[in-house]
């Protein structure tokens, strides 16, 4: 009699602590093949279809079907198969760290984003917070908060004498818009990556990395290296330390332990290699192309692509010893 | 998003610095000595790049889908009903699917990009650049190969048209009323088109046609055919020149918001 009633509340105590155990803000509610129903909305769509024609012509396009089907492999291991396959990708060969989502639903994925992520779960988290941003309509967002900024500085302008300050402030007001809408996809995007198969830590991970190398691209230059948590009254972002501390106490407190999936990300990455290293050694960063180097090897050891991509960057920059290095 | 931030910054800019209108000191150009006899050339009218929206009080551009939609319809129908005034056959060009698709965008850019740089430095004649300053002087093209175009292998010129209106918003109206009270010069509406003929034999560009300040909505089929009527104003081969579009034009008031 007494093992059952303690097997029940025992099932009971594990019952509630389940439930108590998802406090996790819940996802944006899903909407199957949404249409855009406002003229605002409408308006921002019809727009957002003729640059995605343009995307579609664009000549910088990367069409490997594989390196698509890979993206987008992520991506739906990431948001999951029904949000997903609304998505239409688009690759794009520029060696910048990069992603976006225009309000339609076309998603466009920077090469130079693809060479900083080290692994699937890295890509996962960049792709989650730009979903983040389409599934929350944050586009027509951040329209409207700029009409009416804008049309409160036209009136100040003409009926506020010295209205200098109130403009300021408006301006401040747009940008400070801009950046709570990029936490709130740090977090929507971090949400999707809680529920993959993927580690969260990624998120921090992604952004410790960006840091690492803005300090190697400034020393490269001479420059001093430093970073700031509060993001600047023009910044559209939060500073990379504000997310990376964010994103990182958001994981341990999510503290998602799983079992480490196959990465397929070197796999997938092995042909295009020495393509997107050779766009990144063009960009006259040898701080920052030696960092993405130094980390690309820390995965793989010193591959074929990554010595040659290395001699090219020592010989690029010329100096006397360069060119004994590069040999 | 970072061209959409683009976008709102440049909008921003332009409140700021509550700009006055550019006014285009010449509006039609043509290659000298160039004559188009009508009935003898094929002419391939170019898929028109049409952007109909509203302008906010602070002067920002709200694309409007219902009525791009409405101007695409009516500068259609408005062009079919010109052409027989042209002199000259004219036929819709068939856009290519698949590979040649993306040389036909990439055209369609550098058209955008020349007809720009024309208004710019032939148009305004104080811009004049050093080697375009000789008089009567029209020398611009898109290079000879634009005739490898998929499509293009049978016709003679190309027609390439563009219009762009932000229609002022009752918002914008009253905030130009009170800025009027204060003596700052704010402007409603902006409605500007182009249109270009391009020699598809030498890639020249023959003819070019524009105007910052167009008449004529869009919106609306009378509209559309007075805004057609004043894109092609001044093409070449036409057998008449209507002359009513001309007064319409000269009638135009500095500060345009087109009704």
């Amino acid at each position: 009699m007494q093992i059952p009633m303690v097997g029940l509340l025992l099932a009971t105590a594990i019952g509630t602590s389940a439930l108590a155990a998802d406090k996790r803000p819940p996802l944006p509610t899903y909407t199957q093949a949404y249409t855009p129903t406002t003229v605002d909305e409408r308006g921002i769509w019809m727009e957002a279809d003729e640059r995605e024609r343009a995307q579609r012509d664009s000549r910088s396009l990367v069409k490997d079907p594989a390196l698509n089907a890979y993206v987008r492999g992520v991506l739906c291991r990431t948001v999951g198969e029904d949000r997903c396959r609304s998505v239409r990708l688009f690759i794009d060969e520029v060696p910048a760290f990069n992603a976006f989502m225009t309000p339609n639903g076309a998603m466009v994925v920077w090469t130079g984003l693809r060479l900083r992520v080290r692994n699937e779960a890295e890509l996962g988290a960049i792709l989650g917070h730009e979903f983040g941003h389409f599934e929350l309509r944050h586009s027509l967002k951040d329209f409207k908060s700029h009409r009416t900024g804008t049309d409160l500085m036209a009136w100040a302008s003409i009926l506020v004498r010295n209205s200098g300050n109130i403009r300021y402030a408006m301006i401040g007001q747009m940008y400070a818009f801009s950046r709570d809408q990029e936490r709130e996809a740090d977090m929507t995007g971090f949400q999707y990556l809680a529920r993959s198969q993927y580690p969260s830590s990624a998120a921090a991970d992604v952004w410790e990395h960006v840091m690492g190398e803005a300090d190697a691209t400034a020393i490269g230059r001479r420059g001093r290296a430093h970073h700031k948590y509060v993001a600047g009254v023009f910044a559209t972002h939060q500073t990379d330390l504000a997310r990376a501390t964010y994103l990182r106490a958001a994981s341990i407190e999510a503290h998602d332990v799983k079992p480490a999936v196959v990465d397929t990300h070197q796999a997938a990455m092995a042909k295009w290699l020495p393509i997107f290293l050779n766009d990144q050694i063009k960009l006259n960063d040898f701080g920052g192309s030696e960092y993405l180097l130094a980390t690309l090897a820390d995965g793989t050891g010193w591959t074929t692509p990554l010595l040659c991509a290395r001699g090219d960057l020592y010989r690029e920059r010329g100096n006397p010893r360069d060119l004994v290095s590069a040999a | 998003m970072i061209a959409f931030c683009r976008a709102m910054l440049v909008a921003l800019m332009a409140v700021i610095a509550a700009t006055a209108p550019a006014h285009a000191q010449e509006k039609t150009g043509i290659k000298p000595g160039f004559v188009l006899q009508p009935g003898t050339a094929r002419i391939v009218l170019m898929r028109p790049s049409i952007r109909v929206g509203a302008q906010s009080t602070g002067g920002m551009y709200e694309p409007n889908a219902d009525w791009t939609d409405q101007a695409k319809e009516n500068i259609g129908a408005a062009l079919a009903k010109a052409q027989a005034g042209l002199g000259n056959s004219v036929v819709g060009y068939v856009e290519p699917v698949g590979a040649s698709s993306a040389k036909v965008a990439e055209y369609q850019e550098l058209f955008g990009a020349v007809a720009s740089s024309v208004i710019e430095y032939q148009f305004f004649k104080g811009n004049r650049l050093p080697t375009k300053k000789r008089k009567d002087q029209f020398e611009w093209g898109l290079g000879p190969d634009v005739r490898t175009l998929h499509g293009l292998e049978m016709a003679d010129y190309a027609l390439f048209i563009t219009t762009e209106d932000h229609f002022g918003s009752t918002g914008r109206k009253v905030l130009q009323v009170f800025a009027a009270m204060a003596r700052v010069g704010v402007t409603a509406g902006v409605h500007k088109g182009f249109a270009g003929l391009v020699d598809l034999r030498t890639g020249e560009l023959v003819w070019l046609n524009a105007d910052m300040q167009m008449g004529g909505d869009v919106r609306d089929a009378e509209g559309a055919d007075k805004r057609v009527r004043q894109l092609l104003e001044g093409f070449p081969g036409k057998p008449v020149e209507a002359p009513v579009s001309i007064t319409a034009v000269a009638a135009a008031p500095p500060i345009a918001s087109a009704h």
